[in-house]
This record gives structure tokens, C-alpha cells and sequence, in this order.
């Protein structure tokens, strides 16, 4: 039966071929897209999580809700944080590094703007997040700085701020006082992210314990993974090793920033859409190739059944023609869209040309590099073939049934 | 009869004589007409969102600053200076030209509000709360108590600045600000009321209040504002209305500036463009796939005629004439498949723009380009997308008729018909 599927496949090769194009081309252009929307998002979230709060935080238990300076992380249960990020089987982490975060105000004599101001350990944080490789003018933090601030672009405006300007930080002190801080300007950045450039200053973190009266204390402990996939691996190895400490809470980066999360869900929402489209496109494409095939080959499945096939043999070579289809267009069309898009694999597909300004590639608070460099996901890839299969095989259903309902003395009848 | 009217009859009877053939193409004509459509559809309804939030709620269609006040929005430069201007008589200029429809005064300042124990920094912006809402949106979002009243050290802010500084309607909220004078000014407000936007890197950093209260706070005049936003009567036309103000404010009173929203977010009107591009680049896609599938069938189509074509021919059919009537095929499959698209794509559209999915429940809202942006997947319909994509379907049933058509002129009757 296979072998009669195969070789009336083979007998009409044009009509095949154009048919297994049709998979073929829909199926590359599948994974070509996909591996690209991949690729931005990995992109996406890594610039985003740098700067922020790492793929997995270490925060006490209520900071999340109240980003308060009362729910801080003493010396101890940093101590234990350390130990366990350190525990982490594998080489997953990358980099961690701690921080002293607290809302403020930031004002110089001619304006005053609300801002995020970040304590850290210049030299941890070098390795952790890419700040320091955005300056403008200046420089980085250093180890030994003291009353040195490094704030972005826009804030610098706004302000009136140079390097060496100094201007005030105000926030309340863990005493629950608002205590002010003055500090000089050491380097701007520029991340081309909005709020980023207008609303983030790292100060060294010793400066900050000081200013806010919480000696040895942090908000977060982040850590940097070597790729998003590892988070909840990480998150859940990371909860284990702290089950008995109730001060500390462990965070994957889907909870510590909500809005990059539902940032991501609502593109992978219109990805959605346009791959079900693609879906359906192909699936209709398929359905009317092979219903093509069989309605016009009537009086040569009548002959098949008057030389003694039974109607549901003839259905299965039907089916079976429409399986063979897919199966090898499907896997040529895997192949094919791999090759298409390894060849952007190394250097990434440049987008750049889209948009003038760097900024319109930010959003909630990361941002997508212009040039983006395709990631596959083997499950991905295999998902893509699956449906196609599954089309492929509903397809073939209906012209089966036709075909083994034929009539034959009527198939026969009339010379075509 | 007409020469011409006759293929086209034989190319309607052709399309019927197969059917389901007919239909399964017509089907998939109409659903990449219906795809494209929703798709263009659903980025121009997050496109609307952007500029919704990005423009009408706070920034306005145009503004007026000193001329020294961008880009570092000094706090000192306000319009006219330090000595201000008549600004009833400034906003009675601006509102009688015939494009604006309206014009509102705006004083921003930073500052730190407390309650009891917390403290955030935050926002201010200072409004004049009747004018105010016919330029901008914001106040129209009060979700609880009702707008500030000038004079009465009434304050407005919003949700997520009031929960996370434990406020209720009635509490009492510390407000302290850097002052013109290089002072602190600092004073006593009553929380009249909160409200939500639903994109929380607003709702938890600003607070209105009163124009003239803010102006006192800060210890400026009453003629002093940073910004006068403007509503103009044509929104797309606002650059061009923009540079014709400036033109005609020239010369007379305070150096003015005049900036529409376009300039004052060049990287939202990039992210604009750049969804533009998407837009075609998925409509491309479709069509694309869509002009294949129709290929391909008709093609077969072709195939399985030539037995057909040959007997056409042998009847004393010129080439041309058997090619004409496949053309014709395609042009009134196009035509058939854009009514049906038309049919089902036009509930489908306008049930989703009327009552979209909000995913703000499920979702936050977040940035984009530097804009708030709400989950809400509105869909919005102009008139030129359905026209350009019924083109497109259009376009794409005749230009996929082509090459078969071509191939049909070239069945050679003698052969196909010996089955050779």
C-alpha cells in the first residue's frame, strides 16, 4: 500500500513538487521567524536584566511590594546569600553582585526629578551589568570612590550636570528621616532605554549605607545566568539551598520585573497570531493540493478499486500519499529554513536601517539590540514540524474519504 | 454578443465546473485577506495606543515653551522669563487662532511627598485643571474622589503613589519642593482624590495640583508656567499647524518656542514608522504565501486541463483566447474571494475594535520607545488598509493566473490529446 502511495507520488512529480513547496517554503519561513523573534527576545531580556535586577534576585521576603528600605537584607542573610549563589552546581552563573537600591530625589539648581539610585560595588557590578560600557563622558565607578555618582544622559540634562558637577540626593533614611547626600558627577552614560537615561544613578554602595544609616545592608543580591532558559533551574536550586531562611526570598526575573515579563508575553501574543496565520495558510495550502490531486484523478482510483482494491484501501493510499508529502517536505523544509538562517547565524540580521534613533528599539526597560542574531530551539523546531505533520495528516483526510466512497462504474464511465 | 463577453462567460463556467476546487481557493484568498487585514489592524490599534499615551495623555499635540527652555527643561526658564507673562492674555492670543481648539498652562516641578512615616519622591505638575482636560487625558482617569480645586491646598495623585505612601481620600501629604528662590518650599495638601492610568511608572510618580498652588509652593508669580500644551484642529496636520504659530508668534512678546508632539518624540514617531515597516513586511508575508497557495492550484488546475485546452484548441480556440479565459478565472476568483473576505473580515473587525481583549489583568502595562503602554489589543480600522489589501488580493489572484495562463496557451493540442 505505501509502496503505491510512494510511486503515484512519484508518478506525478510536478504536481508533488509544487505541492511540497508549498511546505516547504511555509515551514522555513516558520522557523526563520521564530529563531529571529528568539533571538530578539534573548537579546531583549538580557539588556533589560543587566541593568536591572539580574535572571534571578535574592530579596527579602517583602521588598518586591513595598521597595522599602525597611525590607532590607542584613549582613547575615547576605552572607547566606553569597554562600548559596556559590552553591550552584554547573556554570550557570555568570556574574552576581549586590545592591542598595532606594527611590529618590535628584535636584541641582535647576530642576528636580524622582529617580532610582542603585548602590553598588563598582567593581562586581563591572562585570555584571554593561553600564560601565555606555559612558559618554567620564568614567565608571571605581573601587575607592566615595561620593562619585554615575547617572545617565537625560538625567545630566535635565540637571545641568557635567562631570565634576555636584548636586543633591535626597531619600528616606531607613530611620524613616528624608536625608539628603551631595555627590559629584564621576561619568554619564547613555543606554539609549528612556527611563533608564533619565531616571538611574549608581552611587558605590558604601556611600549609600552611610547616607541611609544601614551599615552592611542590601536589597537585592542579583545574578547574572549564561542564558534566560537556566532561570528557573537556578531559581528553583537557589530556593532549595535557602528553604531555611525565612528573611530571604528568591525571584526569577518574570517576577522581579513584571513589566518586562508582560512586555514579552504580549510580543509572544502577536507571534502567536502571525504563526497561526502562517499556520492556517500553509494548512489551506496543503488541504487544496491534495484535494487537487484527488478530485482529478477519479477514473484512476476507479480503476485501482475495479482491479480489486476495497474502498478503504484505496482511502489509505490516499492518506498515505498525503503523509509521504508532508514528511519529506517537512523535513526538507526544516533543513532549508536552518540553512537560510544559519547563514545569518554569526553575524545576526541588521535591522538598524529601520529606525534613525537607538531608542525606538527600547522597551520596559531593556532593549532590542537593531542587529539580531537568531537563536534555535531544537523543541521549537520539532514543534514547527509536528504541526506541519498534523496538517499534513488532516489534510489527507478528507480526499481520503472521498476516494473510498468512489463509485467506480460511474468513475469509469466517462473518459475524463 | 461581444467577443470578449464570451470568455469571460467561459471562464465563470470554467471556475464552476470545479467547485470545490473554486471554493477551497476562494477560502484561502479570503482568510489571507481577513489575516492581513487583523494584523495590520492589531499594530496600528497598538500604534493608536502609543500616540494615545505618548501624546494625549499629558503631552499634547503641541507646545509652547520659552525658547530657552528645551531641550534641559530648566526649571528657572519659564515662559517670559523670570517676570512672566499675562497668561489669560497670551492664552486668549493662542486659542484665537482658528487651529488650536484648546490651550492649557502647565508648571512642572520635583519633589518629595510624605505621609506619616513614608516618603516617596515624585512628579508635580501643575494644571489648570478646566483647561487641562480639554488638551490632555489625564484627568479624565480619576478613579477616585474628584479633581483638585485651585486655593485649597487640594492634591491629586496617583494609585500606586497613594498605596505605596498609605494614602486615603482626606489624608494629609507633606509636599516638598525646590523652590525658584533656591529655597525649600514645603506646605500641607488634602488628598481630594487618586488616579489610574494603568501604566505604573505614572501612576506611581506623578501628582496634580492647581496651577497657582504649585506656583506658590515654588515661590514663582502667578504669570510664571513652563509650557502651554495645545489641542490643534487637525492632529496629522500638527507639524505644519506648528511652524505656521510659530511664524505668527514671532516678534511680538516672549521669545516662544512651539514644538509638535513629532519633535518633542522623535524616537516615538521612529517606533511609529518602525511598526509601519512590520506592518508590510507581515503583509508581504501573507500575500506572499497566499499568492503561492493560489498559484499552485491553479497551476494543478492547468495540469489536469490540458486535455481540456487541447480539445479547445482543436475546436479552433486561439492560444491568446485559451489564455485570456485563465485570466479571467483569476480575476473573478479575486473578485468572488474579496467579497467573502470582505463579508467575514468587516463583524470580525468592528466587533474587535468595539470590544477589544484587555489583558491588564493578566498583564501589566509597560514602556515601549520610551511611551506607556496598556495590554489592550484594540484593533483600529482606516479606510486605506481593507482598500489596499483588496488591491493586494486582487493583484495576487491575476498575477497567480499569469504563468499558468501562459502554460495553457502552450498545450500543444495534437499531443495532449493523444495523451502523450
Amino acid at each position: 500500500m505505501l509502496k503505491l502511495a510512494a510511486r503515484s507520488v512519484g508518478r506525478n512529480a510536478q504536481r508533488s513538487a509544487l505541492t511540497a513547496a508549498a511546505m516547504v517554503i511555509g515551514l522555513a519561513l516558520l522557523i526563520f521567524s521564530r529563531s529571529l523573534a528568539e533571538g530578539a527576545h534573548e537579546q531583549w531580556i538580557t539588556s533589560a536584566i543587566r541593568i536591572g535586577s539580574g535572571h534571578v534576585a535574592i530579596q527579602a521576603p517583602e521588598y518586591l511590594e513595598s521597595g522599602k528600605l525597611e525590607h532590607r537584607i542584613g549582613a547575615v542573610g547576605h552572607e547566606r546569600a553569597l554562600r548559596a549563589v556559590e552553591s550552584v552546581s554547573g556554570d550557570q552563573v555568570l556574574a552576581h553582585t549586590p545592591r542598595l537600591s532606594v527611590d529618590g530625589l535628584a535636584s541641582s539648581a535647576a530642576s528636580a526629578l524622582p529617580i532610582r539610585i542603585e548602590g553598588v560595588d563598582p567593581e562586581q557590578e563591572r562585570a555584571f551589568s554593561d553600564l560601565d560600557e555606555k559612558v559618554e563622558d567620564g568614567r565608571y565607578l571605581e573601587p575607592g570612590d566615595r561620593l562619585h555618582a554615575y547617572v545617565g544622559v537625560e538625567l545630566a540634562r535635565r540637571l545641568g550636570l557635567k562631570v565634576g558637577t555636584r548636586f543633591v540626593l535626597t531619600a528616606q533614611s531607613a530611620a524613616g528621616d528624608v536625608e539628603g547626600q551631595l555627590v559629584r558627577v564621576v561619568g554619564i552614560f547613555r543606554t539609549s532605554i528612556p527611563e533608564m537615561d533619565q531616571g538611574l544613578i549608581h552611587i558605590p554602595i558604601e556611600t549609600a549605607r552611610e547616607w541611609l544609616g544601614t551599615p552592611d545592608a542590601v536589597t537585592t543580591v542579583a545574578v547574572l545566568l549564561a542564558t534566560s532558559r537556566d532561570t528557573d533551574r537556578v531559581v528553583s536550586e537557589l530556593r532549595d539551598a535557602l528553604a531555611g531562611a525565612s528573611d530571604l526570598r528568591v525571584l526569577g526575573w518574570r517576577q522581579a520585573a513584571p513589566e518586562l515579563d508582560s512586555a514579552l508575553r504580549m510580543d509572544d501574543y502577536g507571534d502567536y497570531v502571525f504563526h497561526s496565520i502562517l499556520f492556517a495558510i500553509v494548512a489551506l495550502a496543503i488541504l487544496n493540493a491534495v484535494m487537487m490531486s484527488v478530485l482529478g484523478r477519479r477514473r484512476e482510483f476507479g480503476l485501482l478499486q475495479a482491479l480489486g482494491l476495497t474502498g478503504a484501501q484505496t482511502g489509505w493510499v490516499v492518506f498515505g500519499e498525503g503523509l509521504f508529502l508532508t514528511a519529506v517536505s517537512g523535513v526538507v523544509g526544516m533543513v532549508l529554513g536552518f540553512l537560510f538562517t544559519w547563514g545569518f547565524f554569526r553575524n545576526g540580521l541588521d535591522f538598524s536601517g529601520l529606525a534613525e534613533s537607538e531608542s525606538a528599539w527600547a522597551s520596559a526597560g531593556g532593549m532590542v539590540d537593531p542587529v539580531i542574531v537568531p537563536i534555535f530551539h531544537s523543541s521549537q523546531v520539532l514543534l514547527s514540524l509536528y504541526f506541519i505533520l498534523i496538517i499534513g495528516t488532516l489534510a489527507s483526510i478528507y480526499p481520503a474519504m472521498r476516494a473510498s466512497k468512489l463509485d467506480v462504474a460511474e468513475a469509469m464511465k466517462f473518459d475524463r | 454578443m461581444a467577443p470578449d463577453a464570451v470568455w469571460w462567460r467561459v471562464a465563470w463556467r470554467n471556475l464552476w465546473r470545479n467547485r470545490g476546487r473554486t471554493l477551497i481557493t476562494a477560502s484561502g484568498l479570503a482568510f489571507g485577506y481577513l489575516s492581513a487585514v487583523v494584523m495590520v489592524g492589531l499594530t496600528d490599534g497598538m500604534v493608536a495606543e502609543l500616540i494615545e499615551n505618548g501624546t494625549r495623555l499629558m503631552m499634547g499635540q503641541v507646545q509652547v515653551h520659552s525658547a530657552e527652555y528645551l531641550p534641559e527643561r530648566n526649571m528657572h526658564r519659564t515662559i517670559g522669563g523670570y517676570d512672566g507673562v499675562d497668561l489669560e492674555a497670551l492664552l486668549a492670543r493662542l486659542e484665537a487662532d482658528p487651529d488650536i481648539t484648546a490651550a492649557a498652562p502647565r508648571l512642572y516641578g520635583g519633589g518629595l511627598l510624605s505621609s506619616g512615616d513614608e516618603t516617596k519622591a515624585g512628579l508635580l505638575y501643575g494644571v489648570d485643571p478646566d483647561r487641562e482636560q480639554q488638551v490632555s487625558t489625564l484627568l479624565s482617569r480619576v478613579s477616585q474622589g474628584r479633581l483638585p480645586v485651585p486655593d485649597a491646598y487640594e492634591i491629586l495623585v496617583g494609585v500606586e503613589m497613594a498605596r505605596q505612601l498609605s494614602l486615603s481620600i482626606g489624608a494629609e501629604v507633606v509636599v516638598v519642593a525646590p523652590a525658584s528662590d533656591g529655597s525649600m518650599g514645603n506646605d500641607l495638601f488634602t488628598l481630594v482624590g487618586t488616579f489610574e492610568t494603568g501604566t505604573p511608572a505614572i501612576d506611581a510618580n506623578y501628582a496634580v495640583l492647581p496651577l497657582s498652588d504649585l506656583q506658590y509652593l515654588m515661590a514663582m508669580d502667578p504669570g510664571r508656567v513652563h509650557e502651554i500644551a495645545l489641542t490643534v484642529t487637525r492632529a496629522w496636520d500638527t507639524p505644519l499647524i506648528a511652524s505656521r504659530l510659530a511664524a505668527s508668534l514671532e516678534g511680538s512678546g516672549p521669545q516662544l518656542e512651539v514644538t509638535p508632539w513629532t519633535d518633542l518624540r522623535p524616537e516615538l514617531a521612529e517606533a511609529i514608522g518602525l511598526m509601519d515597516a512590520v506592518n508590510y513586511l507581515i503583509a508581504g508575508i501573507i500575500f506572499s504565501m497566499a499568492i503561492f497557495g493560489v498559484a499552485n492550484t491553479m497551476l494543478i488546475g492547468t495540469f489536469e486541463r490540458r486535455r481540456e485546452f487541447a480539445v479547445v484548441r482543436a475546436l479552433g480556440t486561439t492560444p491568446l483566447g485559451i489564455g485570456r479565459t485563465v485570466v479571467y478565472e483569476g480575476m473573478i476568483l479575486g473578485a468572488i474571494s474579496l467579497a467573502v473576505g470582505a463579508a467575514i473580515t468587516w463583524p470580525i473587525v468592528v466587533w474587535w475594535h468595539n470590544s477589544p481583549p484587555d489583558l491588564t489583568s493578566v498583564l501589566g502595562g509597560f514602556s515601549f520607545s520610551g511611551s506607556q503602554w496598556r495590554p489592550i489589543l484594540r484593533i483600529e480600522y482606516s479606510y486605506d488598509t481593507p482598500i489596499i489589501c483588496a488591491v493586494a488580493l486582487f493583484l495576487t489572484a491575476v498575477l497567480a493566473a499569469l504563468y499558468p495562463a501562459w502554460k495553457a496557451t502552450r498545450v500543444p493540442p495534437a499531443d495532449a490529446l493523444a495523451d502523450r
